[in-house]
């Protein structure tokens, strides 16, 4: 059978691929609720410094976006990716696995348990700035949002390939920021507020 | 416009483009609320796609645990829930057709009075004793799936009877990586309410809409079965990243 030559959006290719669809309201808690803490698997403490990773979900007027699933993946303390791809995955956490979900509270809150990822190391040897990939579902998306989460107080990789791609003024948006007032049971906190649509919208990325 | 999407090529990565917008459910849909103060206003930013977004958990059940795929009951053997009888039967490959072996299935759905197991559920129907309606399971080597389950109900979004969905049942599904990470709802053919849904209506391509469908198969009628069965595949976004040439 021929292939297709390498398509873009501008040219015409089969449509078979399955329609994405709204979460809606109902998605179990059951689904979420023990899957918030990334710092422990399967009996093992995953290495690292341990953090708080929260903040709010907001919608278009400021209004607290509550009920939203959040899903969160990342590489390990040493920017290992738990996957075959990663060409150091054999050297990965054994306790961190670097999948996580979190919903948000009627306030929009959301809260991870997690470890500061280290920097990744593409196959070319690109290595970028330490970050998490976050996934948004909620009532009102009939698609997920996905953004990258980069954190304020860890070192920037020269011209990091992803946050290169967004405009100069909207890259602080991006930024977790380490906040003593998320600070609990002796791990540090580090907020990350999202705004879906409005002023100072967060930066979402083609899907 | 160019949309620029890939990575280099290197062994064993995928190729994943963009939703084809033309395949999928708008982002806004007139007279559903939510999709006017929460999908965002800036376009979205085109990148690169790197290990981060290429990669994706793996063997998830270990985090996400599976149990068994029999919803019509809460116990082998038990009493059913009420509501018709049902199973469903389907497929998952990605573009090429390739089976996603390993896959997890995530389904949520109403009971047979259309009322969900969730505090934010304030329909006034009766919770089932015998229907919990939500639980996970793999597919299998074909990436073949299949579970039991009783019909569920239509039921109203908010209090005042403005919009009844029709019946459906959620599902979510993790695939091979970041990319092809999937949420969608599937519906019942036939269902008068269906032609009013602003969800199901919001995927204007008419063959687009058919594979958000349940395909009845043709009932069994023999001396030991005679089962309302349903059928849905599912591709999924990416294909093997083999050279293009030429
Ligand atoms: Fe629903």
């Amino acid at each position: 059978m021929s292939r297709a030559p390498v398509q873009t959006r501008t040219e015409t290719r089969p449509a078979i691929v399955s329609p994405y669809g709204t979460i809606g309201p109902f998605f179990p808690f059951a689904f979420v609720d023990d899957a918030n803490d990334l710092t422990e698997f399967e009996g093992r403490k995953a290495m690292g410094q341990h953090i708080w990773l929260a903040g709010t979900v907001v919608e278009e007027g400021n209004v607290p976006t509550g009920n939203t699933l959040l899903e969160l993946w990342q590489p390990d303390t040493n920017g290992i990716f738990r996957h075959p791809l990663d060409p150091r995955h054999a050297d990965a956490d054994p306790g961190f696995f670097g999948f996580g979900r979190a919903r948000t509270d009627r306030q929009g809150f959301y809260r991870f348990r997690t470890v500061l990822p280290g920097q990744s190391r593409e196959p070319d040897g690109t290595i970028r700035t330490a970050h998490a990939n976050l996934t948004i579902l909620a009532i009102g998306l009939t698609r997920r949002l996905v953004t990258t989460i980069f954190f304020s107080d860890q070192p920037e990789t020269a011209d990091d390939p992803v946050l290169r791609c967004v405009p100069q003024s909207a890259r602080p948006r991006l930024f977790a920021r380490k906040d003593n007032a998320l600070a609990a049971s002796g791990l540090p906190g580090y907020r990350f507020d999202v705004v879906l649509r409005g002023a100072g919208e967060t930066p979402f990325f083609v899907d | 416009m160019l949309i620029h999407f890939e990575t280099e090529a290197s062994p064993g990565v995928r190729q994943y483009l963009p939703y084809d917008d033309r395949t999928q459910t708008l982002r806004q849909i007139k007279d559903y609320p939510r999709s006017f103060t929460r999908v965002p206003a800036q376009p979205l930013i085109d990148r690169p796609l790197t290990l981060s977004e290429l990669t994706g958990p793996t063997e998830i059940e270990r985090r996400l645990p599976t149990g068994n795929a029999d919803f019509s009951c809460l116990v082998p053997g038990g009493p059913r829930a009420l509501g018709q009888f049902m199973t469903v039967a389907g497929r998952i490959t990605d573009e090429d057709g390739a089976p996603l072996a390993g896959a997890l299935i995530e389904i949520w759905q109403a009971n047979a009075s259309g009322k969900y197991i969730h505090e934010y559920d304030s329909h006034q129907a009766p919770l089932d004793p015998n229907f919990i309606g939500q639980g996970r399971f793999l597919t299998d080597a074909e990436g073949g799936y299949q579970f039991r389950t009783i019909k569920p109900g239509g039921y109203p979004v908010g209090s005042n009877d403005w919009w009844w969905r029709p019946p459906h049942i959620h599902f979510s599904i993790f695939g091979m990586s970041w990319m092809d990470r999937f949420i969608t709802q599937i519906f019942f053919p036939g269902e008068p309410l269906n032609e009013a849904d602003l969800l199901l209506n919001g995927i204007p391509d008419p063959e687009a809409r058919q594979r958000v469908m349940f395909e009845p198969l043709p009932t069994k009628v023999t001396k030991t079965l005679n089962i309302l069965e349903f059928r849905r595949d599912f591709v999924l976004r990416g294909k093997s990243k083999t050279p293009e040439l030429l």
